[in-house]
């Protein structure tokens, strides 16, 4: 029986027929109400929002006939393009003015709902506290901001509805441009050897070939606070991701996940299944080809086993494939799923890392088609094995007064984009498969999924629209194939998207690991050797396996070198097994491994410095790498190749600490016992904790960027990237280095990323090298026009002056125009029209790409203020202090949003988060529920700030920011507890039973 | 899956809805439950149209029409804090607009805090079956039989005391999580004094409902000795609802 509902929305009345059970949700989304998005089926994500009557609900939880007789508002209501022609509009509300202002806005997929939160909070609240605007926006999730931009934002927009002024953004630099010079390098040696295996080998200096000005303060782009590119377009909820995007005649996919953890397909019968109406096609591991690959989105060669297939005979973990289907509707889809009947043979499971490799374990991959990497090898269930050993380090525990030995162990959590995976797939007119998908990796999943379809590279076309975050998840080639597989079989538009169950039992993780730390240090604190084993668990593919852990020693174990003779020749071992199990795939995670090392490194370090009553800052500087010394990992490891060493040019790590303890209150609160005390409360007590880190930028001689610009009519550029922005902002400060060495303002410069088709290749969004490798091909691309566009501006200007008095060199490019010496100016748009019109016509543009022969390391000092209940063990974290350096920051808003969300993503490492399985494998982690993670009601204060260095190998001497906020809130917090409370926590989450168990023993 | 949706006017055409037997027929709640777990065929009355959605006040208590959101009670002047505590510790402001008392302690597992306050707070249910017969049942009462019988009746006021002293405590991983052990009590003039603890199981479990109170840490500490689950060790649970028991007790004994 169908419906006849009559609703009113946002202000218009729309008469729709429905099914019963049909949800709000779905019906706003067959309408066209884009801005309404799935982000989870239990309400929690929020990203569903709308107003009802003027309350945020989440649509996804009301069935559409509940609605009747209410007013329904979307974003869509709420605000326009300021311009849009001749028509005058009514302009963005006052709240999305602020969200784009504010940095408020990162990937975008749960501004939407944000903005309704909001809305209705100042509605009813025309000066709402902080505590009120982080209550109205509880209810929705964010993975990117932290929150702390979107709260801002909402209390400016209420103090401008009153209509009061508000203050200029904040600027999270402190650092004036004498510091920059300061480190430029300048006294860093041009050239260093290092004994390698008894070889010589010599690391240079890298000088960036890329010129630009190198006086910030002249710069009129770059380190400036510019709006977000793509902020406009977000606020309004746009049609701008994958499952935004429609099709005729499109078809639903839905998987048949195993519900066994270890199992082969004996029978498989899907005729009940086919017989359902609306039933397209279903696939099985009979109908398609066999192809092993990896997942993984890594440049050619893939470092890793290819151990995939579309569909297999054998089921390696619960939420492995079995069959796909292709229906009319996601209902149908789902009862065919229901109906295919599916025979298995139960076979013995691992479950647990360190029975992997025990004789007699059963074999996850015993497939002949195995295709093995490096050391992999199945029959020990061994997906990879790392062993690297940097100068003596038997001999550099000989010469230690202590040696210290721990376990240490880190959790399988996911990175919980709010956006799920979803792909469209379709034959477009000349029969060539579009696959427009939200990926980090546009590129990668063309090349990776041609050879899985049988078909060549040139007929796939991969288009990468807006994306609602991926940390990583996305660094795959996890679903395309399912769809495309489907729209070979149909010949029809196929869409998949997951919902947030299967993200938790079929998309990927961080890899867990056990690790044991043995150091050895002499009475004063020197460290004279370091050693970490960490056993690594890639579930049941080995996808990142060899290169995820390979950074976890190659990032976490490089910090400390030690002291004296020791930083001359530091004596590191790295050892790592990187076992099968079958639990689902670990994969890429923010942070790549650099998260599971320092856990450990940090908590082991406090316990040094304690035991040792060490000052357990000044013992971590003590030993710190620093400027001018050879990366130690650099002689040694290079994920999967030929490692070349390189000089650290650049580290501001002094600087992070002195202003860390400063914010933070460090000295005061560790002087003052008093300090650690809470008024009336005497089983709570408070502590500080501090971590040092230091990540990558990038991968050295490999991953690539390109990008092309080209001049408009009007003075304007079109610039296309390969580079994938998720919301980082990558797209904006790459159009603000371009625009700076074009001399055009910000909103001159129409980015587009990514089409295969039409962008330059570029290695993806991961490895923290977007800014810096895209970055640098996007300035060689500007320098290369501009050059184009001073030629073209002697041309202009001689010929109003009849002679010629200056060569391009002498042109400066700046506010829209080329500027002679003299003073005369053409505009850029005088330019445009010359070259495209009036004569010696020609196309200006260029294309740019580059490669980085370094990787340099940001660095950073992380402070964790925690209150401990003694009695329950449950820990708060109060505050979190950042101090950042990560070369020249480019758009100080983007940088501290991505600082923010990563700590706040952190915090979740630290406390709350973990994936957890039961005797048979199967996830307690399904939802949001369950799998919890930070909302705008609990979070702690968060405090960022930018030491900024400028690194010689950038154009802009800038080094890479998203990664880096990972690694050290968890051992901050762990430190801080232990200051806290005296207990030593090794296995975060740092649970309260965790807590309460050590003080309990004492 | 909902085949039919109702949206009667009157409790009598609600009731009469609720007592078919095909299709089965259940009320949309607010429990924010029905419509992520719905697998067979089912009809759904939706009581949006039969004004539940009425707070009073009757000598001590407080009458709550099972329509009311929880939103609504979280701005309810007067209402105990810890019960708006739990309210905002269970649920978001966007769910809070649409879930409601009775829909929440029907779909309650043992992890509910609103559930472990409403129990704390001795909340009583009153319902109409068939020929509009009412129906009174204590919230304790209906708990473990709460499937049963909620056939063929509708919940329409959850009545709680409204002179309780109450105070509500947890331990969690982060101050939103749910609580992994929490506790709830209320304490009447008389001198009666209930406790209940929440954090595992089907349902929150009540410890004590007496005047007396000497003995209820190691009671709690009793209820919760089998408490062992994925999520803590039923050591910890029954030492922690000890503690915050305890800790309950001495902040009741503060409050005015």
């Amino acid at each position: 029986m169908m419906l006849d509902l009559e609703l009113n929305i946002n202000k218009k009345t729309y008469q729709v027929q429905v099914h019963p059970g049909e949800r709000l949700f779905t019906l706003l989304r067959n309408l066209g109400f884009s801005s309404v998005k799935f982000g989870d089926e239990h309400g929690k994500s929020g990203a569903d929002t709308v107003l009802l009557d003027g309350k945020p609900v989440n649509s996804y939880m009301l069935l559409a006939a509940q609605a009747e007789g209410h007013e329904i508002e979307t974003i869509e209501l709420m605000g326009e393009h300021p311009h849009l022609g001749w028509k005058e509009t009514r302009g963005l509300h006052i709240l999305q003015q602020e969200f784009v202002t504010t940095g408020a806005i990162q990937c975008g997929y749960c501004t939407p709902a944000q903005l309704l939160a909001a809305k209705e909070l100042v509605s009813r609240e025309s000066d709402p506290s902080e505590e009120e605007v982080r209550d109205a926006l509880s209810g929705v999730l964010c993975r990117c901001t932290g929150y702390k931009k979107p709260v801002e934002a909402v209390l400016r927009a209420a103090a401008r509805l009153r209509g009061e002024e508000v203050p200029p953004i904040e600027n999270p630099i402190q650092t004036s441009p004498e510091w920059i010079k300061d480190s430029s390098g300048d006294d860093i040696p041009s050239s260093k050897t290092v004994q390698v295996n008894g070889i010589t080998l010599t690391a240079e200096k890298v000088i960036t070939k890329l010129k630009v000005s190198t006086k910030p303060e002249e710069w009129q782009q770059v380190g400036k606070p510019k709006v977000k590119v793509d902020a406009v377009k977000l606020v309004q909820g746009k049609p701008a991701f994958t499952a935004d995007f429609e099709r005729r005649e499109m078809l639903y996919a839905k998987v048949l996940f195993s519900p066994h953890a270890h199992a082969r397909i004996k029978g498989i019968q899907t005729k009940e299944a086919l017989e359902i109406p609306g039933v397209a096609a279903v696939l099985t591991y009979k109908d398609l080809p066999r192809v092993p690959y990896s997942t993984a989105g890594q440049s050619d060669p893939i470092p890793g086993p290819l151990d995939c297939f579309s569909l297999d005979n054998k089921v390696r973990f619960v939420g492995d494939r079995v069959a796909f289907v292709a229906a009319e509707t996601e209902e149908i889809a789902e009862r065919a799923i229901k109906e295919i009947k599916v025979e298995y043979e139960l076979l013995e499971l691992i479950l647990d890392s360190r029975n992997s490799m025990k004789s007699g374990a059963p074999i996850l991959h015993d497939e002949e088609d195995y295709v093995n990497f490096a050391d992999s090898d199945p029959a020990k269930n061994l997906a990879a094995e790392i062993r690297i050993d940097i100068g003596d380090v038997e001999q550099g525990f000989k010469d230690a007064d202590h040696i210290f030995e721990a376990e240490y162990e880190v959790p399988k959590v996911q990175q919980a984009h709010i956006e799920p995976h979803a792909v469209v797939t379709y034959w477009d007119e000349d029969d060539r498969l579009v696959i427009r998908t939200s990926t980090q990796v546009p590129f990668h999943v063309r090349r990776i999924i041609a050879p899985i379809l049988d078909l060549p590279i040139k007929r796939i076309r991969v288009i990468k629209p807006r994306i609602g975050g991926g940390f990583g998840g996305k660094q795959e080639m996890l679903i395309e194939d399912v769809a495309a597989h489907l729209t070979i079989a149909t010949g029809r538009p196929v869409q998949y998207v997951y919902t947030r169950e299967e993200e938790f039992i079929a998309s990927r993780s961080r890899h867990p690991m056990r690790i044991r730390m043995k150091t050895g240090v002499k009475k004063d604190g020197t460290i004279t050797a370091n050693e970490m084993y960490a056993l690594s668990d890639t579930g049941a593919n080995g996808a990142h396996a060899l290169t995820v852990t390979g950074n976890t020693g190659h990032k976490a174990m490089a910090l400390y070198v030690g002291s004296g003779p020791y930083r001359e020749s530091p004596n590191i071992r790295f050892y790592a097994d990187i076992v099968y199990t079958n639990t689902p795939p670990s994969g890429a995670y923010r942070g790549y491994g650099v998260p599971q090392g320092y856990w450990p490194l940090e908590r082991h370090m406090e316990k040094i410095a304690h035991d040792l009553e060490l000052d357990p800052i000044e013992f971590r500087l003590m030993n710190a790498l620093r400027a001018g010394e050879i990366h130690p990992f650099s002689v040694a490891w290079s994920e999967g190749r030929e490692p070349v060493p390189e000089i650290i040019q650049t580290n501001g790590l002094t600087e992070c600490v002195s202003r860390g303890k400063e914010i933070i209150g460090w000295d005061q609160k560790m002087s003052d016992s008093s300090w650690k005390d809470v008024s009336e409360k005497p089983y709570l007590k408070r502590g500080l904790g501090a971590a040092l880190v230091m990540q990558g930028t990038a991968i050295p001689y490999l991953d690539m960027g390109g990008a092309s610009l080209k001049l408009n009519d009007d003075g304007s550029f079109n610039l296309l990237v390969g580079a994938t922005d998720l919301g980082t902002g990558s797209d904006t400060v790459l159009a603000q280095m371009a625009a700076e060495i074009l001399g055009a303002p910000l909103e001159d410069m129409i980015v587009y990323s990514s089409d295969t088709d039409f962008t330059p290749f570029d290695k993806g969004a991961y490895a923290s090298s977007t800014t810096y490798v895209s970055g640098a091909a996007v300035v060689d691309a500007a320098i290369k026009v501009a050059d184009k566009l001073r030629e073209r501006a002697v041309l202009l200007l001689d010929d109003k002056a009849g002679k010629s008095r200056y060569s391009p060199g002498d042109i400066e490019l700046s506010n829209r125009c080329a500027i002679a010496p003299d003073g005369r100016t053409v505009s850029l748009e005088q330019i445009a029209l010359h070259s495209l019109h009036h004569a010696n016509q020609e196309q200006i543009m260029a294309v740019g790409s580059f490669m980085s022969p370094v990787s340099p390391p940001p660095f950073a000092a992380q402070f964790a203020e925690v209150t401990v209940d003694l009695e329950t063990g449950q820990v708060v974290v109060d505050r979190l202090v950042m101090v950042v350096d990560a070369g020249v920051i480019v758009n100080p808003i983007t940088a501290s949003g991505q600082i923010e969300g990563g700590m706040t993503q952190a915090l979740g490492y630290a406390v709350s988060e973990e994936m957890v399985y039961d005797e048979f494998g199967r996830a307690r982690e399904k939802n949001f529920r369950d799998y919890h993670i930070f909302e705008a009601h609990e979070m702690p204060v968060l405090e960022t700030l930018f030491i900024e260095t400028f690194e010689p190998s950038h154009p802009f001497g800038v080094k890479a920011v998203a990664e880096i906020p990972l690694d050290g809130v968890a051992p901050a917090v762990g430190n801080a507890v232990f200051d806290a409370c005296g207990v030593n926590i090794d296995h975060n989450p740092i649970t309260p039973e965790k807590i309460w168990k050590e003080l309990y023993k004492k | 899956m909902i085949i039919e949706y109702h949206r009667p006017k009157t409790i009598g055409e609600t009731i009469s809805l609720l007592s078919r037997k095909n299709p089965k027929t259940v009320v949309l709640g607010g429990g924010l439950y029905l419509n992520e777990k719905v697998k067979n065929q089912i009809a759904v009355v939706d009581i949006q149209g039969l004004g539940l959605d009425s707070i009073d006040t009757r000598g001590k208590k407080y009458i709550l029409g099972a329509g009311v959101n929880l939103q609504q009670l979280v701005e309810m002047e007067g209402l105990p804090p810890a019960l708006i505590g739990s309210i905002k510790h269970q649920e978001t402001y966007n769910r809070r607009q649409v879930a409601t008392l009775a829909g929440t302690f029907i779909v309650a597992d043992g992890r509910s805090p609103i559930t472990c306050v409403l129990l704390a707070l001795d909340a009583e249910l009153e319902m109409v079956g068939k020929n509009n017969q009412a129906e009174s049942i204590l919230l304790g009462d209906f708990l473990p039989v709460r499937n049963k019988k909620l056939e063929g009746k509708l919940f329409t006021k959850i009545i709680i005391p409204s002179q309780t002293k109450t105070v509500y405590n947890y331990a969690a991983r982060s101050p939103a999580d749910r609580p992994i052990v929490a506790a709830a009590v209320s304490q009447w003039a008389s001198g009666r004094t209930r406790v209940v603890l929440a954090g595992y199981g089907d349902q929150p479990v009540m410890v004590l409902d007496g005047t007396d109170a000497e003995g209820v840490e190691a009671s709690a500490r009793d209820a919760y000795s089998q408490a062992d689950d994925q999520w803590a060790t039923a050591l910890y649970r029954s030492e922690t609802a000890s503690v915050l028991v305890r800790r309950s007790l001495d902040q009741i004994a503060e409050i005015n």
